[in-house]
């Protein structure tokens, strides 16, 4: 929500009298770091049984090096309260997988990753997610009254402060859309999030048809995630004129034997509810 | 939320103590042999009855002499005998007359503006550099109205705050950003008066004009340093400028229309020319453009002057003013949003005496914004509101000694923001932010005493209290913390509220009282240079937050309290100053050192939008800032202009304090976002004939600094930049040259109509200068791209300007 307030800005005057343009800068490059991907999602309606964390390492920001994946370390999650131990199996290729993952609700869990010699850790709670309750589309209640939105209705629980993270994705588009969101303003409300795409020549999007599908996913997180992936979201967008000064990120990956080379990345658990939805 | 009476008791509203110092100050002022008698009187101009600030009315052959008020107003004292009085002001024609003085006398003089009508730069500056070499008074510019109307400006529309950015030690921070930055401080350090009211916010647009109709001014007067005792409250700069009075001889119209914006001012006479009036209006038409074009989004602002004055006798005069400004901004049918600040002063000047001269303000001023987001249905306003009142009195006891002396008053009404649903729909709940409440006073005295023909001292005292009024709830944290350093993930986070103390509206929350001396001296080396130095303290109660990399018109102001501490600044500085070829050119040169503590800084992810507890966000520190100023102006001549350069270096520290940790930045100095390395300017203008005349501009500074990516990772199928330290990055070097010719058709000197055409082109080699880089992923070929938002790129602009 109080993403609207900053947009007023970012879309106004600038909007009229500036040009952007892309252009070569020197940057600095720091040494790299391992990155953890630890995002144990269970889907509603599935045992959550099957799981992958992927590791890999950060390179220079221009670098176009894909494969980064990182292999040969062990990767353990520990269920505290049960003392469950699953332990992920090295694919060889980045990924580390198990099939015999248990999800519970609202348990702590802690990850243990060993990886040239150094020991990171982290610990984060499973969170829940409410029912979608109905999702249609529309014209006028998006940005644009000329393009088509899709909607998402849910009921936010009232007695507790909730956190959510939406994904979006289109058949067809190379990546996925993040959207952050907190109960503040809202408090046990109906709550109607709408996902609307713009047609944009510079951007390369093109707004929604009928005909075109998009997968949904509203993922139930932790507020300590959400303060983490509201900035991730944030910056990746770009740091433009009136955007907060952006920050070097950390996550709750910490290493153990050496702080300093903490790891990117987040061990989150989350319930989510997946949806699709095609345009008519 | 649970409320906690009993864990801090409020404390009992104490009176705010006003300190007199005045009846000390009396003391020096009979300590005069020779008999000696006053002549006092008030300088204006002969066209229009403005009153001339800053004139300077000399007894020739002496060094017995004074510089007009902000009221036009002088008061010399000299032994018994006969005098040639010489009044001086760049622009105007020197005035001698042959003075007896066997008693005190007054003498109200008028002068005529020199016949070329040029800029007074042209003009034989006369006395005045005199008078600058022996004044202690240094790190202050003084910009006449018709110089900056001289310069080359952005759309035809001047600009005074783009104008003092040409001054050394003033930047700006790249286009489309509101304020501008004095000697490494930060745009909130900057007390910015119209007419003695704050104006909070100084620019329209974002940036591309200022709040400032140039016809409704009067002059400007920048203090960057040794800022005099009767200012307080900011810690970097005072820019004071101040509206015209109005035309007391004649009915008049001026106006300019240009190709996005349009002024027109009337003045004139009123109550048998006992007084005047102003009133200036204008308004900006690009949303009719836009809207004409078929565009949703729209921008525009609009801006009303008005000011009156009334004299009740030669002792007593009257002035009402005030100013209304408002932007407005459309963004298709979703979201509207409008700002602007509001100010009214009412002001009474008595002279007591022929030497004591008074004047009394009651002053209002106010900053609102109001964002009506039509699409989730809800309204988010904000405003800062002051009432202010001052009595501020000069003494003129005699040729060598004059106090300054007085009071003020402010009492602040903070409203950080309110969500009101604007429908009965709207799946947003109200809230409503603590409001919260303030006073502010000071008192002070100042003296300026010649200790010989060539040492002439200033050295006075401000006292200064700030109350945080009670009626709000504080949050109570645990530990005392409001802001925690996790050990384990090595990041700053919120601290736990323990429940809330909550004060009545009788009770004080927190008090602040801070002595702030400030002394200066001026030393006379020969005719032809002197120098100087200075040292000031400064303090300053209210602070504007912002964490965004440009400062918008959306950034809310908080009072100081039990969280944070006052800003309070130590500031010295040494100059040199010479006139060189008979006062052709005139080279200034400072060099100053800063210091300011508990400047407060963002921790990483704060979030200011909406927060009640702004604790939870911010950590204090400090900064410092250092560097050398050159000024050199060519005064006379066809060719007229000058040229600065600065060298400095601004940072900052912020550490952990009782957060515990080591801080932002891992505790170590980093450069604050207003360094600049090195900024050079010229402004230059030639009078070709009296048709045509040239101007331009030319500006290199070192790039802001800024925070760059300084790798990437792959998170949830993106690529994600990880940010280097802060601002540890600049931006590229800023630079341009603006140029502008101006057209005076047929001069017929009885002709009342009056009009000029005024030709410009702003940034004429199209340079596309940063205002902002931002790093991302191309969505279609997924590689990482650095993006430059440039604002202006050239802008040819013509506007016609007329006086009737």
């Amino acid at each position: 929500m109080k993403t609207y307030l900053k947009i007023i800005l970012l879309f106004s005057i600038i909007h009229f009298v500036s040009c952007e343009d892309v252009i070569d800068v020197d940057v600095q490059t720091a040494p790299s770091r391992l990155t953890i991907e630890a995002s144990l999602d269970w889907e509603k309606g599935t045992t959550g049984n099957n799981q992958t964390i992927k590791l890999s390492t950060s390179t220079p920001y221009f670098d176009t090096t894909s494969n980064t994946g990182v292999t040969g370390a062990s990767v353990i999650v520990t269920n505290t309260t049960t003392g469950a131990e699953f332990v992920f199996e090295d694919q060889n290729n980045g990924t580390y997988t198990t099939t015999v993952f248990e999800p519970i609700l609202n348990q702590s869990y802690t990850l243990d990753v060993i990886y040239n010699g150094e020991n990171y850790t982290a610990t984060e709670t499973l969170i829940s997610v409410p029912d979608i309750t109905e999702i249609n589309q529309s014209l006028e209640d998006g940005f644009d009254e000329d393009l088509l939105e899709v909607n998402i209705i849910f009921d936010d629980p009232e007695e507790e402060d909730n956190f959510y993270l939406f994904r979006f994705k289109e058949v067809g588009d190379r990546f996925p859309v993040f959207e952050d969101f907190d109960d503040e303003f809202v408090n046990g409300n109906e709550v109607r999030w709408f996902y609307e795409k713009e047609d944009d020549d510079e951007a390369n999007t093109t707004a929604f048809e009928p005909g075109d599908t998009v997968t949904i996913d509203l993922f139930g997180i932790s507020e300590t995630y959400y303060n983490y992936i509201r900035i991730l979201i944030e910056q990746s967008e770009g740091a433009g004129l009136f955007s907060t000064i952006p920050v070097a990120l950390k996550g709750n990956c910490i290493n153990m034997d050496n702080p300093d080379n903490y790891a990117h990345g987040y061990f989150r658990l989350t319930q989510v509810e997946r949806m699709q939805y095609t345009f008519e | 939320m649970p409320q906690n009476l009993k864990s801090k008791t409020g404390k009992k509203n104490r009176c705010i103590p006003i300190i007199f110092f005045i009846t000390l100050c009396f003391i020096t002022s009979s300590i005069e042999a020779q008999e000696s008698y006053t002549l006092s009187g008030t300088i204006k101009d002969i066209k229009n009855g403005e009153t001339l600030f800053g004139a300077s009315v000399f007894f020739k052959g002496t060094s017995i002499g004074v510089i007009t008020n902000e009221y036009g107003f002088y008061s010399i004292t000299a032994p018994k005998g006969n005098y040639t009085l010489i009044i001086s002001f760049v622009g105007y024609n020197e005035i001698k007359e042959e003075i007896v003085l066997d008693k005190n006398q007054k003498l109200d003089v008028e002068v005529t503006e020199s016949s070329m009508q040029l800029d007074e730069v042209v003009i034989k500056s006369g006395q005045t550099e005199r008078v600058s070499l022996r004044k202690p008074e240094m790190s202050v510019s003084k910009l006449n109205i018709k110089t900056v109307k001289q310069m080359p400006v952005v759309l035809g529309e001047v600009d005074i705050i783009k104008s003092i950015q040409m001054l050394p030690g003033v930047t700006n921070n790249g286009e489309g950003s509101s304020g501008f930055h004095v000697r490494g401080g930060a745009a909130d350090q900057n007390l910015v008066l119209l007419d003695e009211a704050i104006i909070y916010n100084t620019s329209h647009l974002l940036g591309f004009f200022s709040v400032f109709n140039a016809d409704a001014i009067k002059d400007i007067k920048l203090y960057k340093g040794g800022i005099p005792a009767r200012f307080g409250g900011r810690t970097s700069s005072v820019l004071d400028v101040r509206q015209k009075d109005g035309n007391n001889k004649n009915f008049g119209l001026t106006g300019g229309i240009g190709v996005i914006s349009s002024r027109l001012t009337a003045e004139g006479p009123l109550f048998d020319d006992k007084g005047s009036f102003l009133v200036a209006g204008r308004t900006s038409y690009v949303d009719l453009i836009l809207k004409a074009a078929g565009e949703k989004n729209t921008a525009g602002f609009y801006d009303l002057n008005l000011k009156t004055n009334y004299s009740l006798n030669q002792k007593n005069k009257l002035f009402l003013s005030g100013y209304y400004g408002r932007d407005n901004f459309k963004f298709g049918d979703n979201f509207k949003s409008s700002y602007g600040n509001l100010s009214g002063n009412l002001r009474w000047n008595h002279i007591f005496t022929d030497k004591l001269f008074s004047n009394a303000s009651i002053i209002y001023s106010k900053y609102d914004y109001d964002l009506d987001i039509v699409i989730e249905k809800f309204e988010w306003i904000s405003s800062i509101n002051n009432f202010n009142i001052k009595y501020d009195l000069k003494y003129y006891a005699s040729d060598k000694f004059k106090l300054d002396f007085g009071i003020s008053s402010i009492y602040y009404d903070f409203d950080p923001g309110q969500v009101r649903p604007t429908s009965e729909s709207s799946a947003i709940n109200p809230l409503s932010l603590d409001r919260k409440k303030a006073v502010e006073s000071g008192a002070y005295v100042n003296a300026e005493h010649k200790l010989t023909d060539n040492l002439t001292v200033q050295y006075g005292i401000r006292y200064s209290t700030f109350s945080r009024l009670g009626g709000q709830p504080i949050a109570n944290y645990a530990n005392d913390q409001p802001v925690v350093y996790n050990n384990t993930l090595g990041i700053y986070e919120r601290g736990t509220e323990i429940g809330e103390t909550i004060f009545e509206k009788s009770e004080t929350i927190k008090s602040y009282g801070n002595f702030e001396p400030r002394a200066s001296l001026a030393y006379q080396l020969n005719e032809y240079s002197s120098i100087k130095m200075g040292y000031s303290r400064a303090a300053q109660y209210v602070h504007l937050l912002s964490n965004t990399t440009s400062v918008t018109p959306l950034d809310i102001w908080t009072p100081s309290g039990e969280f944070i501490k006052p800003q309070l600044s130590n500031q010295y500085a040494l100059g040199y100053f010479r006139n060189f070829n008979d006062k052709m050119f005139s080279l200034e040169v400072e060099t100053y050192y800063k210091t300011t503590d508990n400047r407060i800084d963002y921790i990483d992810g704060s979030d200011l939008i909406g927060q009640n507890n702004i604790e939870t966000e911010i950590l204090n520190g400090e900064s410092r800032a250092y560097g050398l100023e050159f000024l050199l102006r060519k005064n006379e001549g066809k060719f007229t202009g000058w040229l600065s350069y600065t060298l400095s270096k601004s940072e900052q520290r912020t550490l952990g304090g009782t957060a515990g940790g080591p801080g932002i930045n891992n505790g170590d100095w980093y450069n604050t976002p207003f360094d600049r390395t090195h900024d050079f300017s010229l402004t230059a203008a030639y009078q070709l004939n009296e048709k045509w005349n040239f101007g331009a501009n030319m500006v290199f500074q070192t790039g802001r600094p800024i925070t760059y990516p300084n790798g990437q990772y792959q998170y949830e199928g993106l690529s994600i930049a990880s940010y280097s330290d802060r601002n540890s990055d600049r931006l590229p070097a800023y630079h341009r040259l603006d140029i502008s010719a101006t057209y005076k058709p047929n001069k017929k000197p009885n002709k009342r109509w009056k009009g000029e055409w005024v030709f410009g082109i702003y940034n004429l080699y199209n340079q596309k200068n940063a205002a902002a880089i931002s790093f991302s992923q191309n969505i279609e070929t997924g590689a990482n791209e650095a993006t430059r938002t440039a604002i202006f790129g050239i802008v040819p602009s013509i506007q016609y300007n007329f006086k009737f």
